[in-house]
């Protein structure tokens, strides 16, 4: 008969043990400033870095430097990230080899930061000779040769009788102008928000399975190292304890899930849409309560498969190192959502995306993923459900007898044998 | 009267060894009632079993007279051997912690608490947390911890062990208030001299089963009724001649003479002082700890 005053009596204890810590609210809180500034901080970087790049040219055809010189005073900042070129033409001396060297020379000496060399040649094999100091601002690298592409295809077509602007009228590219169709109606540019939504979820969910299922682990072991965990069960079960310490702890997590989500909300909210552009916010994902309510159930349904998973360990090992083996399989397997995380985005209702979110094991993160970018049929969502919560059943009940057994059992560190054997005690 | 605990036949087997075989024990109430034995006798486990710990393979436990539940441990207080500590909890929280387990609530409690920690001398380290606290001061708190509930039975195991000498008198000395209030106690020890002072009935387990049980008086009567100690001047050599006599023992001091069977004390001692200045005579009860070296050599042979 389970006793779920006991339960509820230990889950108050571990809930707030951990929530009363400063460290606690520093995570709460640092993870949505990170996660907005993951998003935030690289396009303020490099809309504000000046990406400078003074660059001299030689130009042995004499008809690129004249127009590239044109097209950077022209079109900068027209498309991408606005990128600083300062360019300086200098004719081809009598001795190349000795220009060079001073070219070298110069960019060493940080009068340039790099230099181009350009013979007729280009026109054949399209190579254009870089020396720079550094090759690592590949954002810039590609500015410089999107102009110098676009500045010898005119010339090619110039050279071959066709007038560039018109040729270039002509093969411009097509745009898909994306509308999502949902219950509700149609709805305009949805896409990118609904991958950064479905991943930011994704995400969360990992993480927070990860972390408070090893907290449970931690919480067990401490429980044995401190040698109080055979005072608590002489008044409640071996069963009750551990239920006790997965509602806690579960609570723990829906407190600070609970912090992101409203944290979340308001980011995607209105104020954040006031603040933006008309337009952008359109880009902004929705947290809809559906959403909202199948990543609470997911995390729960995860949540309880990992977390008496670690009670495992916890019970049946003496300090962390030892746990160290079998808590690894833990991570290795919601290490395979990583793995499976594209293709699932790209095509949510493919045959694989449908049997590895059907598996238990996976259905939290898996599901998740699917329900954020498109909602599976309903048979599926219910199949998965059904299948975790088995296996959630199962696996406490497996669990549970090892705990039992596990806590009482200290010295030396049990092999995978002796504790498969715990299983079958009276 | 109806025993507060009665262990019937309890047996436990782990992995085929059997570290409990057979054990039946009876716990008068308002005594206290020592389980002895050497180390890896089956003390543990059979305390284990009767606070449902661990279930046995047969066997039944009883207490206050019925077969026991889950409700019946709210009324027990239990010291295991592994015993400790939510080390980051304040003092007054844990206390308040380990009796709301057993059912109580939280107001009640704290008055219970501030009592315990005044009695203890530690009322000012109540928002201490455990790990600041001496080792001392945390074995007084987990000994408030057992009593919290105001338990009607207290089982130990090995309560003692560990404990500085002042520990040891505070914990005596509570363990007698509870006696005193007519409440029982069981507690296990390998150390027999404490176990002599303070139990009235013992059981003495080796190898998982009970080699000798019962009223520790009697036993130690029974066990010495046939044995006298004899300090007197004269000729002690021909106390051997003697017809009651059956051996005589030469031990530091003094001579130990067994009696022959049906042969009377007093008989003796009129024979013995017709030849020697006797000046001390009496019963030569034995040690706990000779009874226990002679059971447990029995059993292990």
């Amino acid at each position: 008969m389970p006793n779920f005053d006991r339960i509820l009596v230990i889950a108050k204890r571990d809930y707030l043990s951990r929530v009363r810590t400063p460290a606690f609210w520093i995570t709460t809180v640092i993870l949505p400033l990170l996660m907005s500034g993951w998003v935030v901080l690289p396009s303020l970087i490099m809309s504000k870095s000046r990406g400078g790049l003074r660059l001299a040219v030689v130009d042995e055809t004499g008809k690129v430097a004249p127009v590239l010189a044109k097209e950077i005073a022209g079109v900068s900042g027209a498309e991408g990230p606005k990128i600083d070129l300062t360019l300086k033409i200098e004719p081809p001396a009598a001795d190349a080899g000795a220009q060079r060297k001073e070219l070298d020379r110069r960019a060493l000496g940080d009068e340039i930061d790099a230099w181009l060399w350009i013979t007729p040649k280009v026109f054949d094999d399209n190579k254009v000779e870089y020396h720079g100091r550094t090759l690592s601002n590949f954002i810039t690298l590609e500015r410089v040769e999107r102009l110098l592409t676009r500045v010898v295809r005119e010339q090619r077509l110039a050279a071959a009788g066709y007038d560039a602007k018109k040729v270039e009228k002509l093969v411009e590219g097509v745009d898909l102008a994306k509308t999502q169709v949902t219950e509700k109606g149609g709805r305009a540019g949805g896409g990118i928000g609904d991958i950064i939504l479905a991943a930011g979820l994704f995400i969360i969910l990992y993480m927070t399975i990860i972390i408070y299922g090893q907290m449970m682990m931690h919480g067990v072991l401490e429980e044995k190292a401190n040698r109080v965990v055979e005072v608590i069960v002489s008044t409640t079960t071996p069963a009750q304890l551990m239920a006790g310490k997965l509602v806690g702890i579960c609570g723990v997590a829906l407190t600070q899930i609970g912090v992101w989500l409203l944290s979340a909300a308001v980011v995607t909210g209105p104020l954040m849409a006031a603040r933006l552009p008309a337009g952008a916010s359109a880009n902004l994902p929705t947290l809809s309560p559906t959403i909202i309510a199948h990543f609470i159930a997911l995390f729960l349904l995860g949540f309880v498969l990992y977390a008496s998973w670690y009670a495992l360990i916890g019970a049946a090992f003496n300090s962390p190192q030892e746990a160290q083996q079998l808590a690894s399989i833990g991570v290795f397997f919601v290490v395979v959502p990583w793995m499976v995380f594209m293709p699932v985005l790209n095509d949510p209702d493919s045959t694989m995306a449908t049997v590895i979110s059907l598996i238990p094991l996976f259905t939290p993160m898996i599901m998740m993923l699917r329900i954020a970018v498109k909602m599976p049929p309903a048979w599926q969502l219910a199949l998965a459900y059904t299948l975790t919560l088995l296996a959630d059943l199962g696996m406490v009940w497996l669990c549970a007898r090892v705990y039992r057994v596990g806590i009482l059992m200290y010295g030396k560190k049990p092999s995978i044998k002796e504790i498969w054997r715990w299983t079958r005690y009276a | 009267m109806q025993p507060t605990l009665e262990l019937r036949d309890l047996r436990k087997t782990f992995d085929g060894a059997k570290a409990v075989d057979g054990v039946s024990l009876s716990v008068p109430p308002g005594t206290v009632f020592g389980l002895l034995g050497p180390n890896g006798a089956g003390k543990t486990t059979t305390i284990r079993m009767l606070m449902d710990i661990i279930g046995p393979d047969s066997g039944e436990v009883e207490v206050f007279g019925h077969r026991r539940t889950r409700a019946d441990l709210d009324r027990i207080g239990y010291l295991p051997e592994e015993r400790g500590l939510y080390r980051k909890m304040t003092v007054r929280e844990q206390l308040i912690y380990l009796g709301e387990l057993h059912g109580l609530s939280k107001k009640t409690l704290g008055a219970r608490a501030d009592d315990w920690l005044e009695r203890l001398g530690i009322g000012s380290r109540a928002k201490s947390k455990v790990e600041e606290l001496s080792k001392g001061m945390q074995q007084k708190i987990q000994l408030a911890g057992t009593l919290i509930h105001d338990p009607e039975l207290l089982v130990l195991d090995e309560p003692f062990s560990g404990l500085d000498p002042i520990n040891q008198a505070l914990f005596k000395d509570v363990l007698a208030a509870h006696k005193a209030a007519g409440k029982t106690l069981l507690f296990s020890t390998h150390v027999m001299e404490q176990a002599e002072k303070l139990c009235d009935h013992i059981a003495l387990i080796a190898a998982g089963r009970v080699v000798l049980g019962g009223d520790l008086a009697a036993i130690k009567r029974e066990r010495g009724a046939d044995r006298y100690r004899l300090v007197a001047d004269g000729d002690v050599d021909k106390v051997r001649g003697i017809a009651g006599v059956a051996a005589v023992a030469a031990k530091n001091g003094h001579v130990e003479v067994t009696a022959a069977p049906g042969t009377d004390g007093g008989a003796l001692l009129r024979e013995l002082v017709s030849f020697l200045s006797v000046r001390e005579f009496r019963s030569a009860e034995p040690t706990l700890e000779e009874i226990f070296v002679e059971a447990v050599g029995d059993a292990q042979l």
